[in-house]
């Protein structure tokens, strides 16, 4: 399954190394993007151009939405089909998606990560 | 087996008080409905005191608000629960529409990021809720893709629901066409604002929860 890289981009095959060392960019964050949906995002992703700040700035925002827990150093697989960040500041829902209650993050199979955005709610509800 | 009677009972009791004492009552719609205005009139109705600031800018709730204990009274009985206020559920958060209302860039996008992970936390919260009031506007188009997958999935999840008309003392309000549009529920016209028909409110919220 495709992976890119939230900084710069870039697409990688799974089990690729940059996904495990974090990207040529220096990127640790990647969206996890389903096999069907390559294409599509292909073509968002050359329509829009962002400028290396307005990267950061979405890379940041991806952070703080998923929660405090990360460890920015390692490596993370997103999988935000839920919640499409197009530019700093402007997002896309897909209600239905998060209805149904499915992990909003993935960890890869050799990845050192397991982060579920929904179980993070839980905790976070308890406190 | 009379140990074993006695803790069968305990249980029973138990659960019964304690889901009487628990009962979440969540506040649910799109942006600028009148959640928090409603929850206001609650509380202020019955507590005397505000729950939450509202704004004309859309999504001024951006994180869950709970008052608890609130008991109401209405023809001799007593509700009691815990009110729920949630931000707006929406499809699509753009930065643009606060700078457009006249926020700065900066408070906008921060605004914009808050508002969508309010969203998520606002849907899992709902398997938090033992009952699900929806605020709709009733000046706006009642067929819109957050109503509809709010109402089905509450549906879905077997939720008790009474759906809310709001801004029902505007003139473009249509509380007849919210009804049209979700036949199956009771649907309350109301100003939460100015507390109008209120009363039926606490009526129809007593039937569904009382």
């Amino acid at each position: 399954m495709p992976h890119q890289c939230v900084r710069c981009n870039t697409f990688y095959e799974d089990g690729a190394q940059e996904l495990l060392k974090g990207c040529s960019c220096s990127g640790k964050l990647f969206f996890y993007i389903k096999k069907e949906k390559l294409d599509e995002m292909k073509k968002i992703t050359e329509g829009i151009k962002l400028t290396d700040k307005e990267k950061e700035q979405i890379e940041q925002d991806v952070f703080d939405l998923v929660g405090s827990e990360i460890d920015k150093d390692q490596p993370v697989i997103l999988d935000l089909e839920a919640i499409k960040v197009l530019r700093p500041g402007k997002y896309e829902l897909d209600l239905v998606h998060l209805f149904k209650k499915e992990p909003l993050i993935f960890k890869i199979e050799d990845g050192k990560y397991m982060i579920d955005l929904i179980q993070s709610f839980q905790k976070f509800s308890k406190k | 087996m009379i140990n074993i009677i006695k803790a069968f009972i305990n249980k029973v009791l138990r659960s019964l008080f304690k889901k009487k004492k628990n009962i979440r009552l969540g506040l649910y719609g799109p942006p600028n409905g009148g959640k928090t205005t409603l929850a206001n009139r609650i509380c202020k109705d019955w507590l005397g005191e505000d729950m939450g600031t509202v704004s004309n800018i859309a999504h001024e709730t951006r994180e869950i608000q709970i008052k608890e204990q609130i008991s109401i009274k209405s023809k001799g009985k007593e509700l009691t629960f815990n009110l729920v206020d949630t931000p707006g559920i929406a499809t699509k958060i753009d930065y643009e529409d606060f700078v457009k209302a006249g926020l700065k860039e900066k408070q906008a996008k921060q605004r914009a990021k808050e508002a969508t992970k309010g969203v998520v936390d606002a849907i899992k919260w709902l398997d938090e809720m033992d009952t699900v009031i929806i605020i709709l506007d009733a000046t706006k188009d009642p067929y819109t893709q957050v109503n509809i997958t709010i109402v089905g999935n509450l549906q879905a999840r077997n939720i008790p629901v009474l759906i809310v008309a709001n801004k029902s003392d505007l003139k473009k309000a249509d509380v007849k066409k919210v009804q049209a549009a979700y036949p199956q529920y009771n649907v309350i016209g109301i100003s939460a604002k100015f507390g109008n028909n209120i009363d039926k409110f606490y009526e129809g919220l007593f039937a569904l929860a009382g």
